[in-house]
């Protein structure tokens, strides 16, 4: 089935709307100055955030917009606006939660950094590059974000709330700000002929 | 079965009552612009910029039976002396572009972040950048900054405006970047092309 048709397949049956403008749609959310934790949740806190750090007030979706995930994107910026190495090089696993269901279950995202060379998916070219140990600089990046291509379509339906949650054992994520991005084929309202 | 570019340019054609552009030269092409003017929008100058140091198109909309179907939003700097530059390269990692496509009076992608860390979609990167020799080690990557279309894509129709609108952020901190006129902030849209094809008109 289609990332279309399963997005509309789901919307039916839920009895949400079917009508909007089809779009590709990246939700992200931010957590700033994370430090050394064993959990961590995207998507729960708004407060604060500007609309550089969130495209999103709440953790749910509009009444007239849904989306299927495609992609998990997530980085890690130092306080001198670095990218480094997503919670060190400890393992983690990432949970997706869509209303009271966990639709990604203990994923681990380690092997998808950089420097692994084990990325889940075989287009993931850089997997694996070492660098010249130069450090790195704001404007001379030496790693690149974790990113997951997930290989069936998870749909986050109008108005349930969701969540992303990272475990690890103490995984360190500094004193910048760590960043979540959800990828993927979406609907979002469109007045269309009704106004 | 997944739709072809071509069937969803031909599907929305039929809805707007665009009869003839199923008999028009199919194509690949590129429209890009720079904000020279540091509006916040790309595009909705293009009429007033060089052609083709700035941009590629003389108005932002295309001429009759023309028409592109957005496949790949990307964004570039262009600095004072006209050159193309890695947005990493020039606002670092932890810069976010959020931009909205607006095509007539819609918007068709909102508030979409494009991570200057490169963003999502950094699978097939191959930007790298070597310090110097031809034997050098990697010394650091150009990231990607580009939103590639899920499913068929965004069809941009004949003789209707479209712009991009676009902020810059620093995730990290939240606050907003301004862009000065030697990081102007550039814009491309790739994607499958139609061409006026007069062979069956005259």
């Amino acid at each position: 089935m289609s990332q279309v048709g399963k997005l509309g397949y789901v919307d039916s049956k839920l009895g949400a709307p079917t009508s909007g403008q089809q779009t590709t749609r990246i939700l992200f959310n931010t957590i700033e100055v994370p430090g050394t934790t064993s959990s961590l949740s995207f998507f729960k806190n708004f407060q604060g955030l500007t609309d550089g750090q969130t495209n999103l007030t709440q953790n749910k979706l509009d009444s007239m917009e849904s989306m299927v995930i495609k992609t998990i994107w997530l980085a890690q910026f130092t306080s001198a606006n670095v990218l480094e190495s997503f919670g060190g090089l400890v393992q983690q696993t990432l949970s997706i939660i869509v209303g009271n269901q966990t639709v990604v279950k203990n994923l681990p995202i380690q092997f998808n950094q950089g420097v692994n060379g084990q990325a889940f998916d075989r287009l993931h070219e850089n997997a694996g590059v070492i660098t010249d140990d130069q450090a790195a600089t704001s404007t001379a990046q030496v790693i690149q974000p974790v990113e997951i291509r997930l290989l069936t379509d998870i749909v986050i339906p109008p108005q349930v709330a969701f969540e992303v949650r990272i475990e690890s054992n103490a995984g360190v994520y500094g004193t910048g700000a760590v960043v979540c991005a959800l990828s993927g084929y979406g609907k979002i309202f469109s007045a269309g002929s009704s106004f | 079965m997944a739709l072809s570019a071509q069937d969803k340019i031909l599907y929305v054609a039929n809805k707007l009552g665009l009869s003839t552009l199923g008999n028009m030269q199919g194509s690949t092409g590129a429209v890009y612009d720079v904000d020279t003017d540091l509006s916040g929008q790309i595009f909705s100058s293009a009429s007033r910029h060089q052609n083709p140091g700035v941009t590629n198109i003389t108005e932002n909309q295309f001429e009759v039976n023309e028409a592109l179907l957005v496949e790949n939003i990307a964004f570039y700097v262009k600095d004072g002396n006209g050159d193309t530059l890695n947005f990493q390269n020039v606002y670092g990692s932890s810069a976010v572009i959020v931009y909205d496509l607006i095509i007539g009076n819609k918007r068709t992608m909102k508030n979409t972040p494009v991570f200057g860390a490169g963003s999502p979609y950094t699978f097939a990167n191959s930007g790298v950048t070597s310090d110097g020799g031809p034997d050098a080690a990697l010394s650091s990557y150009s990231p990607r900054h580009q939103t590639f279309l899920e499913g068929a894509g965004i069809l941009i129709p004949p003789q209707v405006q479209w712009y991009v609108d676009y902020r810059i952020f620093n995730v990290v901190t939240g606050a907003t970047i301004a862009a000065t006129e030697e990081t102007a902030l550039g814009c491309y849209l790739f994607g499958t092309r139609v061409l006026l094809n007069f062979n069956t008109t005259i």
